[in-house]
């Protein structure tokens, strides 16, 4: 078991009444899946991706990751786990404009406090893996939103993540450039990586090996 | 890492060209004033550091308390000298010395002759004791044992001896003032650091009486002062100090001057440590020499205000500017916060970004400071240069600075910005947030107070400058002109035909003889005593000497009473200050009477009109005008004063006629004519510089202010398009839109004006109480200053607003 999250409550305070953004989420991943969230906007999908990928906060309910219990951890180790174990993909691809591809591939790795030789070797591996090593030095300007969401999978990778959030995306792609983005990750779930997605595509969501249905904050 | 942080870094300074370029030059201000201040700081720290034992050597200086009012000077009275030289307790060492002026040295083998020698002392050995020298050649301990003997500076020794190597020197002669013929005992090396001791000629002090100068020996005149006689001394251990403080009390208790117009006088001995020597005293200034420049603290610490707040300025700007652009960089910080970032790696980035800013900063002041430096050439003494900063310790200070500057600058943009939550900034919703805002408009408002204060400052000090240059002095100051006659040439024929040479010249008028010009830097005075009702007063009267002519070249009339018969008799002429000061309700009532010089009475026989005889720091004190009769052997008549007329193309010829008339008179000698209204101008030299100080000051710190609104008008923009939007698919126009936009700085403004008025006011106030002539601190200039800047801000923020205003809205409504 990758993850589980037991009873989890979200909410925000409007006007003096609480407003649920996620009611009594009960969800288990194992490690391989590939789970697609579903629902109509605003219908708590990015938010429950965000606590799974403890970038957002709950207000009540457990939470486990692998072996530790995250509701009970310090914020430090909260993003020390995150760092070690998730990678993010992001509609709006989210690749940093003033870093080239090949820098922004390495960035993680800083973070991760890799040695330089480590991390050239990481960054070659990655571009090679997504044919993009002819692209390496470009700007994120300089490349199409199929190329650019390639760039922001690559980077998800290459700490080598047991688990990868994506949050719609091919939100922002055409249906072919979409279509090769679905596929890849089919490749990758394939290859063991667990995928968690957020998608209003019911095609898409067919990639998955399960869907996730959510109105209102809760599952149905 | 560092690689990666120095990349991004530039990157982002590159991306943002305006953004870092204000941000640069913003900071570079402030550091290259620093720079500039802080090396004008340390050159007058400087002097007389590298002494040994320096913080043991002592001067004695006497200050004079007469009616409330203190004197001060450096000398003493020559007895005291001997009393240190015969032995005091807690003293080791006792190096008196006098200043000496020759008129001539000639090396008569190589047949050189020097003229007019400054920079020369009467000492003896205990002086090269207390202050060690670099002995080139001679002895240290009995070079200036004996009468006739000279210690001589490198410097001097080649002037003296061209061609002659250093060790020949010794023993060679020199003829002193045409009758004393002197061997040289010794050459020291000058000092090469900064020091005030400037003298290059070392006569031993026995020799004073040859050259008719004070003997230290049987000299017993306890209440002359002259502060050519200097006293300093080393004290043998910090109780000595003490010791010497009280035996000094003593001493002037013991030879108070019981003469009856001083009875009420006080005299202290006051001692001033070696280290403050350079930024004179207590009670006035006591300058070590005649140098025109004396450090004073007060100066340095306005000037390290200055840089201080051109400092503040700009970190409050870099603040400013980069809190505003947090909404271009939120999205990074997200992003990298996903991928991994911890806070503190955010904080450490930014401030690696700012610490580059910072350098670049640095070295771009480091070329601009020798251009700010110039700006200050006038008032600055011209051995100061800025090689300080390239030493090791200016090194070391500039890497302070700008260590110093970016963790200012840098910590609460870093900490705002290392502060964002990542989901609310990759969801877009950050624009929402309001943080440090109040904090930015806080900085504005400060940068805004400086300024404004900087304002009106300098447009007070302006008036109060164009006020005292421009009131009437009560005399003529235009046209009107001088020449003294050379000081050791007392030969009066010679005198007289110079005279005549000048009065014959067509375009000159109302020729006098005279002393001091009517308006000068120089004091004369004297007691007069005056009887009223049978009663004696004693009155400090200042006194001037001319000859009939003096008032009319000057163009001060005789109120009542006549002029002095002739140019010796001994009537007196008395201002309007004095017949009031004596107790006159009608001045003209003075004429008649009579007034007690020592032991002479001599009729009052004119009053003449008040006029300004000092700068108008000071109030019209009671003076008197009377003709040439104290001294047979000496002549109070050295000047010629004159009108050069009213057309002043002909001043030219006038001023080569003179110098010819002089030439052929005073073939050896240079004449200098001297013009009233120059000198009159001299008299707020410090005034000008401030002046010219606060202009800059105030253009700086305009300048930085504005650059700091609009990093704040840059961010509400910013933060405001969509409503900006809204607004106009409602309806409003660009008017509307630009007035709705520009109201909240006003109001910033509006409030910097408000703090800012006070601090002003109180400032010059205090400022102009060294005038005893004041201008009106009217309320104009308060409101004109705020007005301008208003317009200046307007101006800036207009241009983008307008920008802001003009975005079509469906480009604006769309994003999001």
């Amino acid at each position: 078991m990758l993850l589980q999250l037991n009873n989890i409550f979200k909410w925000v305070q409007s006007g003096g009444q609480r407003i649920f953004l996620l009611k009594d989420i009960n969800l288990e991943v194992q490690e391989g899946e590939f789970i697609s969230i579903m629902g109509p906007s605003g219908s708590g999908k990015s938010t429950l991706l965000n606590v799974i990928g403890m970038l957002d906060a709950f207000d009540e309910g457990e939470y486990h990751f692998l072996e530790d219990s995250v509701h009970d951890l310090k914020e430090k180790h909260r993003s020390n786990l995150y760092k070690e174990y998730i990678g993010f993909v992001f509609q709006q691809y989210h690749l940093l404009d003033d870093l080239t591809v090949q820098e922004n591939l390495e960035m993680p790795l800083i973070y991760k406090k890799f040695k330089g030789s480590e991390r050239k070797a990481m960054v070659a591996d990655m571009l090679d893996r997504f044919n993009i090593v002819g692209k390496k030095d470009l700007f994120p300007s300089q490349l199409s939103g199929g190329q650019q969401q390639l760039v922001g999978i690559a980077r998800a990778l290459i700490s080598n993540p047991k688990l990868i959030l994506a949050d719609e995306p091919t939100g922002n792609l055409n249906s072919k450039q979409g279509e090769e983005i679905m596929d890849l990750f089919k490749q990758l779930n394939d290859e063991g990586v667990t995928i968690i997605q957020v998608t209003h595509s019911e095609k898409n969501a067919e990639y998955g090996s399960r869907i996730i249905n959510l109105l209102d904050g809760r599952m149905i | 890492m560092f690689f990666n942080h120095l990349k991004i870094a530039w990157r982002s300074i590159l991306k943002n060209k305006l953004f870092s370029f204000i941000n640069v030059l913003g900071l570079s201000i402030g550091i290259c004033s620093a720079m500039v201040i802080g090396a004008i700081v340390y050159f007058d720290f400087s002097f007389d550091t590298f002494h040994k034992e320096k913080d043991k050597i002592y001067r004695v200086t006497t200050v004079f308390e007469s009616n409330g009012n203190h004197f001060s000077n450096r000398g003493v009275a020559v007895p005291l000298m001997r009393t240190f030289q015969e032995g005091m307790p807690g003293v080791e060492l006792a190096a008196p010395f006098m200043s000496a002026n020759f008129f001539k040295v000639e090396n008569k083998p190589q047949d050189l002759t020097f003229k007019n020698i400054e920079d020369a002392i009467f000492a003896d050995n205990a002086y090269f004791e207390l202050l060690e020298y670099d002995w080139l050649a001679g002895d240290r301990k009995s070079a200036l044992s004996n009468p006739a003997q000279v210690v001589l500076s490198e410097k001097k020794a080649q002037r003296y001896f061209p061609h002659t190597p250093v060790s020949d020197v010794v023993g060679k002669t020199l003829m002193f003032n045409d009758s004393v013929s002197v061997k040289v005992s010794g050459v020291v090396a000058d000092f090469k650091q900064n020091s005030d001791f400037k003298f290059t000629d070392f006569m031993s002090l026995s020799s004073a009486k040859m050259f008719g100068a004070k003997d230290i020996v049987t000299n017993d005149h306890w209440n002359g002062t002259s502060s050519g006689d200097q006293l300093f001394f080393k004290v043998k251990d910090e109780a000595g100090v003490a010791l010497v403080e009280a035996r000094l009390k003593e001493l002037a208790k013991e030879h108070k001057n019981m003469a009856e117009w001083a009875i009420n006088d006080e005299r202290t001995f006051m001692l001033q440590p070696l280290t403050s020597l350079h930024f004179g005293g207590e009670y006035g200034e006591y300058p070590f020499n005649n140098s025109n420049h004396v450090a004073s603290i007060k100066v340095l610490k306005s000037l390290g205000f200055v840089a201080l707040f051109l400092l503040l300025l700009g970190c409050a700007n870099f603040i400013n500017l980069n809190s505003a652009q947090a909404l271009t960089r939120a999205k990074e910080i997200g992003i990298r916060k996903t991928l991994g970032s911890s806070k503190k790696q955010v904080v450490r980035q930014f401030l690696f970004e700012t610490l580059i800013l910072t350098c670049i900063a640095a070295v771009l002041s480091l070329v601009l400071a020798p251009l700010l430096l110039r700006q200050f050439t006038d008032f600055l003494p011209t051995d100061i240069n800025l090689s300080i900063l390239y030493s090791l310790k200016g090194a070391f200070g500039i890497l302070v600075l700008i260590v110093l500057v970016s963790f200012l600058s840098g910590f609460y943009p870093a900490f705002v910005l290392s502060g964002f939550k990542p989901v609310l900034v990759l969801k877009g919703q950050f624009s929402k947030g309001d943080k440090g805002v109040r904090l930015r408009k806080t900085l504005t408002v400060f940068q805004f107070v400086v300024a404004q204060v900087f304002v009106i400052a300098t447009l007070l000090v302006t008036k109060q400058l164009h006020y005292v240059m421009n009131k009437d002095m009560g005399l003529k100051t235009n046209a009107t002109a001088y020449i003294n006659t050379p000081w050791n040439d007392k030969s009066d024929v010679k005198k007289e035909r110079l005279y005549n040479a000048v009065k014959d010249i067509q375009e000159l008028s109302n020729v006098s003889w005279g002393g001091n010009p009517p308006a000068s830097n120089n004091y004369s005075t004297t007691i007069l005593t005056y009887f009223k009702e049978d009663a004696e007063m004693h009155q400090e009267t200042q006194l001037l000497w001319g000859d009939v002519n003096y008032l009319n070249t000057y163009n001060i009339p005789l109120l009542s009473g006549r002029q002095m018969l002739n140019d010796s008799v001994k009537e007196y002429i008395v201002n309007e200050a004095f017949a009031r000061e004596v107790g006159f309700q009608d001045p003209a009532n003075v004429i008649g009477t009579f007034v007690k010089l020592d032991t002479l009475k001599i009729p009052v026989v004119g009053l003449m009109r008040d006029f300004h005889q000092h700068s108008l720091h000071t109030d019209i004190a009671p003076m008197a005008i009377t003709g040439d009769w104290g001294d047979d052997d000496y002549s109070m008549f050295n000047s010629i004063h004159f009108d050069l007329g009213k057309n002043s193309e002909n001043w030219t010829s006038s001023v080569k006629q003179i110098e010819q008339a002089w030439a052929s008179i005073y073939p050896d000698e240079e004449v200098q004519v001297q013009f009233m209204d120059e000198i009159v101008e001299g008299f707020y030299r410090s005034e000008r510089s401030t002046v010219q100080l606060l202009t800059w000051a105030t253009g700086l710190s305009i300048l930085i202010s504005c650059m700091g609104l609009l990093g704040l008008v840059v961010y509400t923009t910013e933060r405001r398009v969509k409503e900006i939007g809204v607004r106009k698919v409602l309806g409003a126009n660009l008017a509307q839109l630009n007035m709705e936009l520009s109201k909240e700085f006003l109001i910033l403004i509006g409030i910097a004006f408000v703090i800012s008025v006070p601090i002003s006011w109180y400032l010059i106030q205090e400022w102009i109480q060294s005038f005893a002539f004041k201008t009106n601190l009217s309320w104009w200039v308060f409101l004109t200053s705020g007005f301008g800047m208003v317009l200046v801000a307007l101006a800036v923020i207009g241009t983008r607003t307008y920008r802001a205003a003009n975005v079509n809205p469906v480009e604006s409504l769309r994003t999001e």
